[in-house]
């Protein structure tokens, strides 16, 4: 027998959470006792752990690779002829491999975040070291007992079963592991944070630390929610974006709450102010992402994506019910420590506005999780079995979503502390008057949908609110330093990246809810169909030219070629596909969408009869288009925010800047 | 997420004049049930065979002119009270939407009072405030003083766009 790699998986492991064990022992001695050797000594031994762990996740990625179906998860999630990009994907398509993918980031990022750094805060770090070993320790338990990814098989087949066809999709080789960097990336915050309580080191340095890694994180979590929506909609065929379906719904409520810590740290770091806040927040945010894991891996909620049903749900309830109550207790023993060292000076302040905006949040993360968790809750208490589906959902975040919007252009008019309303209400004139118009020429344009109306309205109002921010910056760069406009916008931009890079992400916003908007004039028809005939959809004629018969060694393909006229002209020629997957035995559609900024058409096949006929939904979706424009602006307002120099290297330079005022003085 | 097109569909019942097509009947029923076949989707996101001859059913109903309310009961008739994709306005379903009500009304009150509480303390701070800095400000070195307008400089340059008032410097 020859030596594979894969043997090495599960004594890798084992060794990791040894080494984690020792960190975590050895780091949390040296914070007690104050020995720098032993605090020392914990950190290699995490960093070593972490490469012990990487080690395994190779084993399992080579496994994979050398179709090694001796090994029980090779077996079950891949096979011969699946291409090399889902092969790689099968390591985070099953819950084993998907938990070591979990663990392998977070120990990669525990090492990273820990690492020594110039000027940094030696006690806050041998703290986190402690907690994000005693995280590593609980997942490399699961991997090694009850979710062991290198299980061997006595009688290995010579082929696998091979990954779930849907999730052979261009968006799976990125979304779940844009999620789980999100999720894993939110530990160094929360450690820092439970470093800083239990050091009572609770000034703004933890936030310093951290808040590239928060920026990261949320950016993974924020762009990974987005393709997940991309995924649903080019692959699931029911012509949406989001189906408010329970795993969706995991991965969007530790982003609704890391959404509100992202903008309540600012009022901490500004205003010494919201601290307990902040530490409840990111606590909160920490404890939805291992939950969303848990939610998505223990079969609790059955849902589309839930393809797992494994042992491990009754491991992370306790662990997860330790972080809560041993978090809240450490905030609620340090509550002197904690009193905010500022107050609010007036009720029409950013501060104020930054508030509303956690409250919304808040309660948009909790009706999130009421409807997630209220059906099992229901038939737990009075044994009746209910859905709480989408409609409760949508007009749940209706209104909060509409609000948001507005103190999106609200919040950048209003200033610090204090304001003037006649200031106020000199600010606001432009962008409330071009928010009025908006919504006039909507109504005379015949749009009746008052939703619709708000919001497109709302995007107007705030997309001029926060462009105007952008101009007045300018206008000061242009007049101070005599630079032409774009240059001045250059400047604006790079002088005060957390903000205008804020401001860009805002705007990515605004484009993607005027992309939801658009989901009220959307059209759907659905036809039985013989080869030559049409269909009327919204003002497309759709003509079902012919079937294509073809086949690869994956699939038989079955191809409808459709189409498109508008107005008696030939638009669009569509190729939906039905295709059976060989190995599994199961039907897939494959979408067709010819997208524009104006309207997508998308067509989809859901059955071809033997004799050619073919079942066809078709859908117009209207605005569609600007949700993936919008996440694109996002992520370039993301990469303004990350690309601002690190809190360590802008305070070792810092003395060089003031010595310099850059622009002129009083 | 098809929020607006709940909310359109509500203007639309409510429009006295406007006379929906059946088929757009049919397909507002399937956004408001649950998949009998895929856990935890609507009918309308369903992908499976069996959702797409149900939604089929529906449609022909629609289209022999039966109205909302009688497929509906049709539906909950064969596939029990778990279709309705929001628990229906009774009993325990009740709950689903007090609860979330309740609780986001108790954070805006608990906030709102904590922003005025923290609003009327705010003259003593002040005043406070106001007499370290001007003690400060009078023991500071020749040096001390350069350097706070220099930073005040940056600062300021750092928070452009600011109104009236509207500085950290004020």
């Amino acid at each position: 027998m020859t030596f594979s790699l894969a043997s090495l998986g599960r004594p890798s492991l084992v060794a990791a959470l040894a080494l984690m064990l020792a960190a975590m022992a050895l780091s949390a001695w040296g914070g007690t006792k104050k020995q720098s050797a032993a605090a020392e000594a914990g950190r290699r031994a995490l960093t070593l752990a972490a490469g012990f762990v990487v080690l395994a996740g190779v084993a399992l990625v080579t496994a994979l690779f050398a179709h090694d179906f001796s090994l029980d998860y090779v077996t079950s999630y891949s096979s011969l002829a699946l291409s090399r990009g889902y092969t790689l994907a099968a390591l985070w398509g099953g819950m084993e491999g998907s938990l070591l993918f979990w663990t392998m980031l977070l120990c990669g990022f525990s090492a990273v975040a820990v690492r020594r750094r110039r000027g940094d805060d030696t006690l806050l770090r041998t703290w986190a070291t402690t907690v994000l070993a005693g995280i590593s320790v609980f997942f490399l338990v699961l991997l090694i007992w009850p979710a062991n990814p290198f299980v061997v098989l006595a009688d290995p087949p010579p082929n696998g079963t091979g990954l779930n066809p849907l999730l052979q999709s261009p968006g799976m080789l990125i979304h779940p592991p844009l999620l789980y960097t999100g999720f894993v990336a939110f530990s160094i915050p929360f450690a820092f944070g439970m470093a800083a309580l239990l050091t009572r080191r609770l000034d703004e340095s933890w936030l310093r630390l951290t808040r590239r890694w928060t920026l990261f994180a949320w950016s993974a979590l924020s762009i990974g929610v987005v393709l997940g929506g991309a995924w649903a909609y080019t692959e699931l065929g029911w012509g949406g974006y989001w189906a408010w379906d329970p795993v969706e719904n995991a991965s969007f409520m530790p982003w609704l709450t890391a959404t509100a810590y992202l903008h309540s740290v600012v009022i901490q770091e500004k205003r010494k102010m919201f601290k307990v806040w902040n530490l409840s927040l990111i606590l909160m945010t920490y404890a939805l992402a291992v939950f969303g894991t848990f939610l998505t891996r223990s079969g609790i909620l059955s849902s589309i994506h839930t393809f797992t049903e494994g042992p491990i749900g009754k491991w992370f309830l306790p662990f997860l019910a330790l972080m809560l109550v041993g978090g809240l207790a450490m905030i609620g023993s340090r509550l002197d420590s904690l009193r905010s060292e500022n107050r609010f000076d007036s009720l029409l302040s950013r501060e104020s506005a930054f508030l509303a905006n956690n409250v919304l949040f808040l309660a948009a993360a909790f009706a999130v999780l009421w409807g997630t968790i209220y059906p099992i809750i229901a038939e737990a208490v009075s044994g009746v079995r209910l859905a709480v589906g989408p409609p409760f959902f949508n007009s749940v975040f209706i209104p909060i979503g509409l609000a948001l919007i507005a103190l999106t252009g609200l919040g950048p008019l209003i200033a610090w502390r204090r304001m003037n309303p006649k200031a106020f209400l000199r600010m606001i004139r432009i962008p409330l008057g071009a928010g009025a118009a908006t919504a006039i020429a909507l109504a005379a344009a015949g749009v009746t949908s008052v939703g619709a109306l708000t919001a497109i309205a709302l995007c107007s109002f705030t997309a001029v609110a926060v462009g105007s921010e952008f101009v007045r910056g300018s206008r000061v760069h242009r007049a101070r330093e005599k630079l032409g406009w774009p240059a001045a916008l250059a400047r604006t931009l790079m002088r005060n990246r957390r903000r205008y890079g804020g401001y860009i992400v805002h705007l990515g916003v605004v484009l993607i809810v005027l992309g939801f908007s658009g989901a009220s004039f959307k059209v759907e028809r659905s036809a039985h169909l013989a080869e030559g005939s049409s269909m009327v959809v919204g003002d497309y004629t759709l003509t079902y030219e012919e079937l294509v018969r073809g086949e690869t060694g994956e699939k038989e393909i079955y191809q409808a070629n459709i189409s498109a006229a508008r107005d008696g002209e030939l638009v669009e020629a569509l190729t939906p596909q039905r295709n059976l997957h060989k190995v599994q035995q199961q039907y897939q559609s494959e979408v067709a969408i010819a997208s524009s900024p104006i309207e997508d058409l998308y067509v989809v096949v859901t059955a071809i009869d033997p004799d050619g006929d073919a079942s066809v939904r078709a859908f117009v979706n209207p605005l569609t288009w600007w949700i993936w424009a919008g996440a694109a602006v996002m992520a370039i307002g993301m990469s303004v925010l990350l690309s601002e120099p690190s809190p360590a290297r802008v305070r070792a330079t810092s003395p060089a800047r003031v010595a310099k005022p850059a622009v002129a003085t009083r | 997420m098809r929020a607006w097109a709940v909310a359109s569909a509500l203007v639309l019942l409510l429009a006295p004049a406007a006379q929906a097509a059946p088929e757009d009947t049919a397909n507002r029923i399937s956004e408001n049930i649950m998949s009998p076949f895929c856990p935890g989707v609507t009918l309308h996101d369903c992908p499976s065979q069996q959702a797409d001859d149900l939604r089929e059913r529906i449609r022909r109903w629609a289209a022999a002119g039966i109205g909302e309310d009688r497929i509906m009961e049709r539906l909950v008739a064969e596939y029990g009270e778990e279709v309705h994709a929001i628990p229906p306005g009774d009993g325990g379903g009740f709950t689903s939407w007090l609860v979330p009500a309740l609780v986001a009304l108790g954070g805006g009150v608990f906030a709102a009072t904590l922003a005025r509480r923290w609003t009327k303390a705010r003259e003593q701070d002040r005043e406070r405030e106001d007499l370290r800095a001007r003690r400060a400000l009078r023991e500071a070195t020749p040096e001390q003083r350069e350097r706070l307008k220099a930073e005040l400089a940056a600062q300021e340059a750092q928070m452009l766009g600011g109104v009236d008032g509207g500085g950290l410097q004020t």
